[in-house]
């Protein structure tokens, strides 16, 4: 398209723009609210996915002692799992640091303990593991070989609720998909109906320029730009919205996560994700819009209009 | 040179809106298509601008046959052509140079220059003051001479006025009349579908009469005094 053609699309857009510009502007908020459920699962998704690793990162195995390990044996014990290439850290807590924590946990209830022995509660060690090896399988395994040695009682892990928001994350990432697919369906084909609307309001239009000899792609273009344009603006305000519930979120966040709040330092879309909304919001108008147009066509050649 | 070998054009089983016509239009030519109320004028010029493809036959222009003609063909061909209809079909929300000028920009002649072609033309036909005005702020006559202005703003190698003066007084007629001969004047090929026979009458030159799709008379008559009018 020559230079003289692509500024006579863009003033048609600019016209069209401005002319229609409520049907515009109702087409993009439409779409607008499209992305902004989309985004907001793809915020949740980040923000689960985000305090999963955090929780991973603070994912210890502790491993209690029996009561027939002596204080004499630890160094050698302590040595000995420190070794194993899965871990990162080996903390030694014994009966009587175990006994003090357990006291300062309590706080103001902690006279309950009165008239307990001081080592009622087992040595133990608190094993930290390397990032790597912080999926299930491994810990798992990192589990089962602790409870193998003769030296532990028992062997204790958060597995369970790691899982559970594993499992979290995986019903977010679908019901994006799902939902906003459905929202994507039925947005395309209201960008269609308002190209179609466009299209009838400009028919004469249309028709003028098919008599003059404006090529179908010169007709068609404009449209195209404007469905792309509402797009885009639909993308951008989804963004601005999804940072106003983030922001509002964050104000929120210490009160709504409770004891999880610690973990996590709530996270906004990152640039990709953003990309991804705008485009999600540019090609939805783009093919809305072609589809609309072909459609139109396709009616109009067969009421006897050649387009 | 248009040429029609054996065209009918026909709209479902039961109406047969040309048959089997067989005619040619030397290039430069003044014709006027000539028959009441169906007869079948529109189809065939709608035929020739390829508004619609005829069911049978074939239409040749400059030797081609454009009855199975893509889009992008029928696009190239109407650039070649300037059409006058009896409603105008000017844009209501553009200015006179604006309706004028989209004619060129759609082939695309810049902005700029098209604008001032279509200043030149209107000058030409006696409006260009007008040219910031609205179409429908116009006299019938007025909309006509700008309707006219958009049809000859491509130097076209054919004019199809479908009933050009069907809405104006007898004066703004013979002036939209004049306005067509020119173009004709300059080289143009001028196909006029009228059911005006007083026209015809005044106009001479070549008149094909159509009566219910059927080509019922083809004469060529000398130009009378009317045409330099």
């Amino acid at each position: 398209m020559t230079a003289a053609l692509s500024g006579f699309v863009l003033r048609r857009v600019a016209n069209s723009l401005w002319q229609l510009r409520w049907s515009h502007l109702l087409t993009a908020a439409t779409m607008a609210v499209t992305l902004f459920v989309f985004g907001a699962f793809m915020l949740l998704q980040i923000n689960l996915e985000h305090l999963l690793k955090g929780w991973g990162e603070q994912i210890q195995i502790t491993a209690y002692l029996s009561k027939n390990v002596g204080a004499d044996e630890m160094p050698a014990l302590l040595a000995r799992v420190q070794a194993w290439p899965e871990v990162e850290r080996v903390r030694s807590i014994s009966r009587e640091q175990a006994w003090s924590d357990f006291q300062a946990a309590l706080g103001a209830q902690s006279g309950l303990l009165d008239g307990l022995p001081r080592d009622v509660l087992p040595a133990s060690l608190e094993i930290s593991l390397k990032l790597a090896h912080r999926d299930s399988p491994v810990v798992e395994q990192l589990a089962a070989r602790l409870r193998g040695e003769k030296e532990f009682a028992s062997v204790e892990y958060p597995q369970e609720w790691v899982e559970r928001l594993g499992l979290i994350v995986l019903a977010v990432q679908w019901a994006k998909w799902s939902l906003g697919g459905l929202l994507f369906l039925a947005t395309f084909f209201i960008v269609g109906s308002a190209v179609k609307l466009a299209l009838l309001a400009r028919r004469d239009e249309i028709e003028i320029m098919q008599l003059v000899g404006a090529s179908e792609e010169l007709i068609q273009a404009p449209f195209v730009l404007e469905g792309m344009i509402q797009g885009l603006a639909g993308g951008a305000l989804s963004v601005a919205m999804l940072w106003g519930l983030f922001a509002l979120a964050r104000s929120e966040f210490p009160t709504l996560a409770g004891f999880l709040a610690p973990l996590v330092r709530p996270q906004f879309l990152d640039p990709a994700s953003i990309a991804l909304v705008l485009a999600s919001g540019w090609l939805l108008g783009a093919a809305g819009s072609l589809f609309s147009l072909r459609r139109f066509i396709r009616t109009w050649k067969a009421a006897g209009r050649a387009v | 040179m248009i040429e029609f070998h054996h065209v009918s054009k026909t709209y479902g089983p039961a109406l047969r809106a040309l048959n089997d016509i067989t005619l040619a239009i030397p290039k430069g030519e003044l014709v006027f298509l000539a028959g009441a109320s169906g007869a079948g004028k529109s189809t065939l010029l709608k035929l020739i601008f390829r508004d619609e493809e005829p069911s049978a036959g074939q239409i040749l222009i400059d030797g081609k046959n454009i009855s199975r003609l893509p889009s992008r063909g029928v696009a190239a061909l109407r650039r070649r052509f300037g059409l006058v209809f009896q409603q105008f079909k000017l844009l209501a929300e553009l200015t006179v140079l604006e309706n004028v000028a989209l004619a060129a920009e759609v082939i695309g002649v810049a902005k700029k220059a098209s604008r001032t072609q279509a200043y030149h033309l209107l000058r030409e036909l006696g409006l260009h003051e007008r040219y910031d005005a609205k179409p429908l702020t116009l006299s019938a006559g007025e909309q006509q001479r700008v309707a006219i202005a958009r049809a000859l703003i491509n130097d076209p190698m054919l004019i199809l006025a479908d009933e050009p003066t069907g809405n104006l007084d007898a004066d703004t007629a013979q002036e939209t009349m004049s306005l067509l001969l020119k173009a004709r004047d300059q080289g143009a090929t001028i196909v006029i579908a009228t059911h005006d026979l007083g026209m015809v009458d005044r106009y001479g030159a070549r008149v094909i009469s159509l009566r219910r799709g059927e080509l019922v008379d083809d004469l060529r008559r000398a130009e009378t005094a009317g045409a330099g009018a």
